[in-house]
């Protein structure tokens, strides 16, 4: 193509960094979906696999939420970070060995770690269940990525800003941050007692309301406009929605442990600060949905936006009903049960997740210039719907069951209460399957467009212009 | 920027809204707050008053539920009747008075009290137990030597005994006194530590242990014979 | 939000503050608190000579500790009692009491744990369970209760053909309920010794039990439970005897020994009146003198470790004499490995043997130290 637009020129400056952590990223899915589905097993068959030492039940769980968050979250927050940081600065991206060599070493750490972790070398650690040798590797290579992205923003066309970028910039900066907090409580000077919960627990949680929560609602901010054509409605509310979310979420996420051997207020704050989170989940979803619903039409034929708009729903109604299980009353049954699952499969399936797909089918065509087949798209959308929404309901039930059985001291523990809940863990099992292969299918939808000829590899063909 | 233009310019061309004028129409929009309107705001008034109730109920919960920031869970103070708390301030003397007699004095005596036959006498249903508190008080105190008899039947021992060869307090004979006079079927009344004390300062002077027949006579009332 | 400097200031001052609160101002409000007495005096000191809780663990449930976490148990237990009206914990018998943060001051994993898929394990240590038990349901979980969901971890354990006494039975549900022997692993010993470790069974300033009948009944479970936590390593015929002793020592009920209550649970005696085991010359030296004093007690004066005491040691034993060749071998072993002890073993044949030679020796006649030693030569 003679001319070339300059978001075409962007596009493809990050055409191979996005590449490489999108396949990562995919393959990190793979990854944490084998073990969800191992877990899921393990929980309806005790016997399943109980002779491998390393696939206990502990360990898969473990292994699959850090394969979830740090590996397909981790290298997908990169990608679409560093992509809509680009386009929004209109600035191209620089240092694509750096980045990619960062990303390297943030996957071997990854690998590294769950490898400890599966030989039994976990620190029991809240999120932070990988060996303490593979963090300084997963902190520098972050940072290498981190510093990049914020070099392609202070390179910006234009000196304003918008929330896309104040909600992705932040994400990118507290990470380290929380990081850096947490291995200084827990490892160089490790707090003694259960202030090492206090802390775990905080850095657990926080790592998914100030990482994952913002990166997607910034990319929501950014795609509904963009596909939509129209500017968010009520745009001045989201900067209030901004910095209550800054300001109230790192106090909100120590409710889980009410009743629990720490001073009252630690639970209590984190109670009454979750009820402060109703204001900026209002804001985000009056944002969000006020601009869809002048739409509708358009946001169902697209697909992007139908993944982002079923992601943003979901946050919205997520956040509210963890609002009502964070008070007392509430967490009196709830607290401990298997509503802990429905919380971080609701947050990082059925909110980033699916947020994330949007993004990639929407960024994807115009990185390589290859479209996904519409069909694919469509059965991806409708299997990941469908298999959130089971396993959510699952989980839900499943909880409210435990928690109210639990509840009766004269119910024996495993022959009545667990048993009650053990028909929610099929289902749960049946719904990581529909997810696993709904997965797969992304993960071949990606892979098709960024390795159109897996015997030529696209790298060894530089001069190739994306049409 | 205007509503109409803001419009015309979404609807002319959808597709093509590029990131630059994203980034542009929205600064825009932060800066034009107040789209020109008659009519009030309701949106932000809705949210100022949803922003309003949550602080309010967010600190009254925050006023009731943070324990003032102590470390410690508050203690619940049981108000106790006069007469419960003489009854736990009993229960804790002989619990204690149990621990003591298990570490200092089953050894002979027995965990059941019944002593053994011909070696150690007897304390359940012994007149010497039931008899004036100053008894058991001074035999724990001083020790015994020679032959006594108890219920009838002799216990002699060729040295003499010191109940007490490890120091006691005053406070630690009472709960022992007490548990002793009050187990296995024994019914006497408490002993007290001032009472003991009393006893202790008694007889300070005297050095060795206690004959049988000593106590016997000073105490010859209470032994009801 | 323009200027990217004050835009990062921003975002790093809101974290700040909750940082602040959460990780400083918690570590400031009770980051040093130390262990102390079950109750205060009224001035809020420690009293002198009391016990002091919680206590440490010892080296081997330390090692279990890591094991359990290795093994990510905390996934589906947790080890904290919620305050009553905060749940059903206590109700459900999990704890005697709410836990506080002091419990777990001498801890190096603070495993708390946030989902309960199997019972909370704050007390599992107070259930009275034997180390039997614990090991055939880490070997098996379903062997014992055949709905629990715990997954089984026989990579713990080797089956065994030929059974010591000391290896574990189990009825296998795969095998059909076939009964198979298998050998603990050390790590399947440091986990029990962890496990058996885990207890809050005692009260301290700021909480108190809240059911004083449950106090009493979980408590007469705990000094049954053969509980040896410190002891696994020892090869496991060993360990059999020696638990089996330790219960002996243990038992203030009858068939017991009783012998704790005048040497103390720690061995030490009391100064002045009754001689420590720990360190013995007596306990480490001649088997035979302590079979002697283990059937028929001893009295008037002896020198022990250099130290002269002078008291009165009834026939061990409720009733008094009525201990069995078994259980002299059982607390005689016991005493002479434990506390640092370490000394053979003492078999029921040996004790049956010494017990032959006593053939004419009137029941209840104690003996006396110069009985015991023989006169220098």
């Amino acid at each position: 193509m003679s001319e070339e637009s300059p978001d075409q020129i962007i596009d493809r400056s990050a055409k191979y960094v996005f590449s490489f952590f999108l396949s990562s990223a995919g393959l990190w899915l793979l990854a944490a979906a084998l073990f969800a589905y191992l877990a899921a097993a393990k929980l309806t068959d005790p016997y399943f696999l109980s002779t491998c030492e390393f696939l206990t039940y502990g360990k898969i769980k473990v292994a699959q939420a850090n394969a979830f968050v740090y590996g397909w979250g981790g290298n997908a927050i990169f990608a679409v970070s560093l992509w809509i940081l680009a386009r929004l600065s209109q600035a191209e991206v620089r240092g694509s060995v750096f980045l990619i060599f960062a990303g390297v070493i943030w996957n071997l750490a990854i690998t590294f770690g769950l490898l400890g972790i599966l030989d039994g070398h976990m620190s029991g650690h809240e999120m932070l269940e990988m060996p303490s040798e593979v963090w300084p590797a997963m902190l520098v290579s972050y940072l290498i990525i981190t510093f990049l992205a914020l070099v392609i923003h202070r390179s910006r066309q234009i000196k304003e800003t918008i929330a896309p970028q104040w909600f992705i910039l932040s994400a990118l900066l507290w990470f380290p941050a929380l990081f850096l907090i947490a291995w200084n409580g827990l490892e160089l000077n490790p707090s003694r007692g259960t202030l090492q919960t206090v802390l775990s627990m905080w850095y657990g949680q926080s790592l998914i309301w100030l990482w994952l929560t913002p990166v997607a609602l910034g990319a929501a901010y950014y795609l509904i406009p963009a596909v939509l054509g129209r500017t968010i409605d009520k745009y001045y509310l989201a900067v209030f929605g901004f910095w209550c979310i800054a300001a109230l979420a790192p106090w909100s996420v120590l409710h889980h442990l009410e009743g629990g051997p720490v001073p009252m207020w630690i639970p209590a704050i984190g109670t009454v600060m979750s009820i402060a989170m109703v204001f900026p989940i209002a804001v985000a979803s009056t944002n969000f949905h006020s601009t869809a619903f002048l739409d509708i039409g358009k946001v169902w034929s697209s697909l992007p936006l139908r993944f982002v708009i079923f992601g943003t729903l979901s946050y919205t109604v997520s956040s509210y009903i963890g609002v009502v299980f964070s008070l007392p009353a509430v967490a009196k049954i709830t607290q401990f049960t298997i509503i802990n699952e429905f919380h971080f499969n609701q947050r990082v399936y059925g909110f980033f997740s699916m947020i994330i797909f949007g993004a990639v089918y929407f960024a994807l065509p115009r990185i390589t210039g290859r479209e996904i087949p519409k069909a694919a798209k469509s059965f991806h959308f409708w299997t990941s719907t469908f298999g959130v929404l089971l396993l959510l309901l699952a989980y839900l039930l499943g909880g409210l069951t435990h928690g109210v059985l639990a509840g009766q001291p004269t119910l024996p523990w495993s022959s009545s209460v667990i048993q009650s809940v053990q028909p929610y863990f099929l289902i749960t099992k049946i719904a990581f399957v529909i997810l696993a292969f709904s997965q797969f299918v992304f993960v071949i939808n990606v892979w098709r467009v960024i390795f159109p000829n897996p015997f030529s590899c696209c790298f060894s063909n530089k001069k190739e212009v994306s049409a | 920027m205007s509503e109409d233009q803001q419009k015309s310019r979404n609807l002319s061309n959808p597709s093509e809204f590029s990131d630059e004028e994203i980034v542009k129409s929205h600064v825009e929009l932060a800066k034009f707050k107040h789209e020109p309107t008659k009519n009030f705001l309701k949106a932000p008034l809705v949210f100022v008053f949803v922003f309003g109730c949550l602080i309010f109920v967010c600190s009254i919960q925050l006023a009731h539920s943070t324990n003032s920031f102590q470390l410690h869970p508050p203690v619940d103070v049981v108000e106790l009747t006069a007469e419960e708390k003489e009854s736990m301030r009993l229960e804790k003397k002989i619990s204690s008075g149990e621990k003591i007699f298990a570490a200092r004095c089953a050894s002979c005596h027995q965990a059941n009290g019944m002593g053994i036959e011909g070696q150690f006498p007897p304390l359940a249903g012994s007149e010497w137990v039931s008899a004036d508190a100053g008894v058991i008080s001074n035999i724990i105190l001083k020790g015994l030597k020679g032959e006594i008899s108890v219920n009838g039947v002799k216990y002699g021992t060729s040295a003499a005994v010191n109940m007490a060869a490890v120091p006691i307090s005053d406070r630690e004979i009472a709960n022992v006194s007490t548990y002793v006079r009050q187990a296995w079927g024994n019914d006497s009344v408490e002993v007290t530590e001032e009472f003991v004390s009393q006893v202790r300062s008694e007889h300070a002077a005297k050095q060795d242990q206690w004959v049988g027949d000593e106590l016997r006579s000073m105490f010859s009332d209470s032994f009801g014979n | 939000m323009n200027n990217l400097a004050k835009f990062i200031l921003g975002i790093f001052i809101t974290l700040g503050i909750a940082w602040l609160a959460f990780v400083v101002g918690a570590r400031s409000q009770y980051g040093d608190l130390q262990p102390t007495a079950e109750s205060l005096e009224e001035d809020g000191s420690v009293p002198v000579d009391s016990d002091l809780f919680p206590t440490a663990f010892s080296g081997i449930a330390k090692q279990g500790a890591e094991e359990y976490a290795a093994l990510g148990c905390v996934t589906c237990h947790t080890q904290q009692v919620r305050r009553v009206e905060a749940g059903y914990d206590v109700d459900r018998g999990w704890g005697l009491r709410p836990s506080a943060p002091r419990d777990y001051v001498l801890q190096d994993h603070v495993l708390l744990g946030n989902s309960r898929i199997g019972p909370d394990l704050t007390n599992l240590g107070s259930r009275g369970h034997t180390n039997e038990w614990m090991h055939q349901h880490l070997y098996e979980p379903q062997s014992i209760d055949s709905s629990s969901l715990c997954p089984p971890s026989p990579f713990l354990y080797q089956e065994v053909d030929e059974p010591v006494h000391s290896d574990i039975e189990v009825s296998s549900k795969p095998t059909g309920g076939n009964t198979l022997y298998v050998r603990p692993s050390v790590r399947a010993n440091r986990l029990v010794a962890y496990l058996q470790a885990l207890k809050q069974d005692y009260e301290l300033p700021e909480v108190s039990f809240v059911d004083e009948e449950m106090e009493e009944s979980t408590l007469v479970e705990t000094t049954q439970g053969p509980v040896a936590a410190d002891l696994s390593s020892a090869p496991t015929w060993l360990q059999a005897q020696i638990d089996a002793g330790k219960e002996v020592y243990m038992k203030a009920a009858s068939g017991g020994g009783m012998c704790f209550t005048c040497h103390q649970t720690n061995g030490q005696g009391l100064a002045g009146q009754f001689p420590p085991l720990a360190g013995s010359d007596w306990v480490l030296g001649d088997k035979s003198r302590l079979i002697k004093i283990s059937m028929y007690g001893l009295m008037g004066e002896i020198e022990v470790n250099g130290i002269k005491y002078n008291n009165v040691m009834a026939p061990p034993g409720i009733p008094p004499g009525s201990l069995t060749d078994d259980q002299i071998a059982n607390v005689l072993t016991y005493i002479r490995n434990d506390w640092g002890n370490s000394a053979s073993a003492v078999s029921a044949e040996e004790v049956a043997t010494v017990r032959a030679s006593l053939k004419g020796r009137a029941p209840m006649q104690m003996f006396t130290a110069p009985e015991l030693i023989p006169p220098v030569q």
